[in-house]
């Protein structure tokens, strides 16, 4: 090894630990807001004004069986995210590619009403679509606000698989077409997995649109259910008490203890892989 | 894309229609119509009772050319720029490090990343004011190695806000970046490296523009939706001062004038538009087919 | 390609079905009752009470601002709901715009029985039943604020509160204190008492460290006086302890805002017959005492009151002798786009 080349190899790693810090940095300053929020679920106190001491009472409350008013808000708002987040995903990765890839004469207009539900505030757009579903004699409730989300969810959605889409991926379907695929073949087995990241980055984007909305989850709901922002921000009026804290803490262990049991799975999987067929060549990712 | 479009789409609506088609559908049913009826009661009167009285009148556009709301959005592009240049100057260089690693490792980091997002927005806020209002973990960690002798008022600050609106849309200018950097043949940087490009002039010269349409999505999904906000300038802010999202809100809210907020909205519609269009026209983005 | 476009149509039916399906009307006879209010403020064992005794089921949905009651109301989607919660300052509108159901009084004997009619108003009486109510006024920590007392609002424009003062926000809350320190009526539609309510809130807003998050703001030692509602200050000194440092303002001469929050019955409300019921419950002085001890806010129904236990009664947030010294927000009609242009000025500098 020459001289340079260990100095490049030097380099590179100091680059490397410099990369590290900065994302460890930068998830830190992310999770501070989580921290606060989990630490103020042992705080006795009754409001969370400021901390006043160690308490498990509120996870009591929260387990409780008289309270449902908090599990039934959760379980509506999830049910709506995830409804939202597919048909958004789906609606979204197809108008994305069919936008990008064809021309076709209302594609400039689509694409300048994409924008729309990102500009206008969405509480211009809630009140208008209540007015329009009540005056067409929708009922409200869950379809509505469904209707809602994914109004705002479709725009994000195309706008990143958009990003995500260039002149690669049409020469990658003109190969697979050549070689005798069909048009959904193609689509499934090429286009699909060439832009996984950025569909992967539209269902997250959606989701999480959808799951802390307020505006439209209050103006399009129903009488029988409110999500859990709307919820929240309803018992804000007079301060926030633990057992929301305590409700979040749950919710943010039980998405990273999925994270972990599906890294765990995915590294057991690969191993009996690794074990089993030693002979065939390995797939990545 | 413009190269093969004349030939063979003509022959084949059935492709069109079925990718294009759900997105155009939803488009036009419930953004077309909510966004014609919206134009619709900006010339109407405001009703006394609430809602709307449906006489013609363009006194909510008259109202609107009072020089205040000038102040207003210009106030208001300031944080949306401040909010938008600080998450890609921080925003790229996570996004680039998270698409470099592999893609399980990445997919995973890109999780933890929109995990804090799906706790409660407002609650979020409420946990950064807890953290640094005067008797909060900061001013005790900061007051009891005597760094500080009286508790510091960080509440309120200007940079208490930036932190609440960069870290409130960090995802959006990280999502689309990285998608559009994880697509980069990692031999495409080594190819340029290896013909003695060095990694700055590599960066500049090819990943940059190579992941352009990335920066552009992670652009319109920060700034635009930052341009309308305030819970954040609300909450750490001490709304002393007034967004253009704030006075929107009200209108539809305690002022119940309908037709104003309506016209407000059509303004920022048109701003937004303007700006879409003089950035893409000069940034030459050929894909832009946003006018 | 057909079955990308079957898809494509597949999915859409498949939308509409969804939302067709959520939006079914799934009526039974009278054993479901619909309530738009805030949450976490009326007692779960209230309402299961309510709801054994008339074999139903109570479906309570939140609302985030009282904005969000009126606008679902004016936009006609009023009738999804067999009860709203709303104040007294929409009532005038609400009952001119012919929103509301007129209540037969006669069936909430109760409410008739036990309510104290200078809060259950004639102009009001037969469109609604109040159910608890909220005081906004002055509060400061003895211990910290720079001026030894505070008996008006024109003290709170004084230069030493510099910096001080936490307050609620609105333009329908703050005009009114400055035109009653201007010696105005707090419901003004004059401009030109608007114009000048505005010059005297502009001091005001120098002295403003935040609007909102009041309690937390006194409770962290932020701001040493508040302008804010009396349960919010009940939570403050609950937490500051018994021995708190917190002073309702004794004002002396000018009265202070009361907002009654109330049940009105839309237009077209599909249970009214249960909701009747519900209205007569609420107003049971046994029922709300009970209630009054998980809400411990202030509350029309003398009964209820009188039943409440000691700590009710002894609340040190309600504890102030010009309680009767009250005005009321009421309707400005086609001046409220005028408080709101000032509201902004005052806002935008």
């Amino acid at each position: 090894m020459t001289e340079q080349n260990l100095k490049r190899v030097r380099k590179k790693r100091r680059l490397a630990f410099l990369a590290d810090l900065y994302a460890v940095l930068m998830y830190t300053l992310f999770y501070i807001p989580v921290a606060v929020m989990i630490v103020f679920s042992f705080n006795d106190a009754k409001r969370n004004y400021s901390w006043e001491g160690f308490t498990t009472g509120w996870y009591g409350k929260l387990f409780s069986f008289s309270n449902t008013t908090l599990w039934d808000a959760l379980v509506y708002s999830l049910i709506i995210a995830v409804l939202a987040t597919v048909i958004s995903t789906v609606i979204g990765v197809l108008g994305g590619i069919g936008l990008k890839k064809f021309e076709f004469r209302t594609k400039k207009f689509i694409n300048m009403m994409i924008y729309v539900p990102i500009i206008v505030p969405e509480i211009v757009l809630a009140v208008a679509m209540l007015i329009i579903f009540i005056t067409v004699g929708i009922k409200m409730g869950m379809g509505t606000i469904l209707i809602g989300h994914c109004t705002f969810c479709i725009p994000y959605a195309v706008v990143t698989i958009k990003g995500r889409i260039s002149g690669d991926n049409e020469t990658l379907e003109e190969a697979s077409m050549d070689l005798g695929a069909n048009r959904i073949q193609t689509f499934v087995r090429v286009t699909i997995p060439s832009i996984m990241p950025g569909i992967m980055s539209a269902a997250f984007l959606s989701f999480t649109l959808s799951i802390d909305d307020v505006v439209m989850s209050n103006m399009l709901a129903g009488a029988s259910q409110s999500t859990l922002p709307v919820l929240i921000l309803s018992l804000n009026r007079t301060g926030l008490s633990g057992d929301v804290n305590a409700l979040t803490t749950v919710m943010i262990v039980c998405m990273v203890a999925g994270l972990l049991v599906q890294s765990l799975i995915r590294r057991l999987i690969s191993k009996r892989r690794a074990k089993e067929g030693a002979l065939l060549p390995q797939e990545e990712g | 894309m413009n190269r093969s479009s004349g030939t063979k789409k003509k022959k084949n609506r059935l492709p069109v229609l079925a990718q294009a088609g759900p997105v155009s559908v939803w488009m036009i049913l419930f953004v077309t119509l909510p966004l014609l009826f919206i134009i619709y009661v900006s010339f109407m009167t405001r009703g006394t009772f609430g809602g709307i009285e449906y006489t013609f009148s363009t006194e909510s556009y008259r109202t609107i050319l009072d020089p205040m709301y000038f102040s207003v959005i210009l106030k208001s592009l300031k944080v949306a720029a401040v909010t938008t240049i600080l998450c890609l100057l921080f925003g790229y260089p996570l996004a680039y490090f998270i698409a470099r690693k592999p893609p399980e490792t990445a997919s995973k980091l890109i999780m933890l990343l929109m995990i804090p997002f799906w706790t409660n927005g407002m609650m979020r806020l409420n946990a950064w004011m807890l953290f640094f209002q005067v008797n909060g973990p900061v001013n005790y960690v900061l007051t009891h190695l005597g760094i500080v002798e009286k508790p510091v008022m960080f509440l309120y600050t200007d940079w208490l806000v930036n932190i609440g609106l960069f870290t409130n849309m960090l995802p959006f200018a990280v999502l689309p970046m990285y998608s559009s950097i994880e697509k980069l043949q990692k031999s495409l940087l080594e190819a340029s490296s290896d013909l003695g490009a060095d990694p700055v002039r590599t960066f500049l010269k090819v990943t940059l523009p190579l992941t352009f349409p990335g920066i552009f999505s992670a652009i319109i999904l920060t700034f635009i939706p930052a341009l309308g906000t305030y819970t954040v300038t609300d909450m750490l802010g001490g709304g002393k001062v007034l967004y253009i999202g704030n006075i929107i809100k009200n209108q539809f809210g305690t002022i119940r004038n309908w037709p104003l907020g309506a016209a407000l909205s059509v303004l920022l519609l048109v701003i937004t538009a303007l700006l879409i269009f003089i950035y893409s026209r000069f940034a030459g983005i050929e894909d832009m087919e946003v006018v | 390609m057909k079955k990308a476009m079957a898809k494509g149509l597949a999915l859409l039916m498949g939308l509409s079905v969804l939302a067709g399906a959520a939006s079914l009307p799934v009526y039974a006879e009278e054993t479901e009752l619909n309530i738009y209010m805030w949450g976490d403020y009326i007692s779960d064992d209230l309402i299961a009470g309510f709801e054994e005794a008339n074999g139903c089921k109570v479906n309570l949905s939140f609302m985030s601002d009282n904005a969000d009651a009126i606008n679902k109301l004016t936009a006609g989607a009023g009738s999804d709901y067999d009860l709203i919660m709303t104040c007294d300052a929409y009532m005038e509108s609400l009952i001119n715009g012919g929103y509301l159901e007129e209540l037969d009084t006669s069936k909430v004997p109760n409410a008739e029985a036990n309510l104290n009619k200078a809060y259950w108003t004639d102009d009001i009486h037969n469109y609604c039943v109040p159910y608890l109510m909220n005081y906004i006024y002055v509060v400061y920590n003895t211990e910290t604020c720079p001026l030894d007392e505070i008996t008006c609002y024109n003290d709170l424009i004084k230069p030493e509160l510099a910096g001080q003062i936490g307050s609620v926000d609105g333009a329908r809350n703050l005009f009114p204190i400055a035109l009653v320190a201007l010696g105005y009526d707090p419901n003004s539609t004059n401009e030109d008492e608007i114009a000048e309510a505005y010059e005297w809130l502009t001091k005001y807003n120098e002295n403003v460290v935040a609007y909102g998050s009041t309690e937390q703001n006194m409770v962290s030692g932020a701001i040493s006086v508040m302008f804010t509602y009396d349960g919010n200050t009940a939570w403050a000194m609950d937490q500051m302890g018994e021995d708190n440092p917190l002073v309702i303002a004794p004002f002396t001469e000018d009265p202070v805002q009361l907002g009654i929050d109330l049940y009105v019955m839309p237009k077209g409300a599909q249970h009214q017959e249960l909701a009747y019921k519900f209205l007569d419950y609420i107003c049971d002085a046994e029922v709300m005492a009970a209630n009054l001890v998980e809400f411990p806010y202030s509350c029309p129904n003398d009964a209820a009151i009188e039943a409440a236990s000691d700590e009710y009664k002894n609340g040190p947030a309600f504890d102030f002798d010009y309680k009767t010294n009250i005005f009321f927000q009421e309707d400005v009609g086609d001046a409220l786009p005028v408080y709101d242009q000032y509201y902004q000025m005052l806002k935008v500098g």
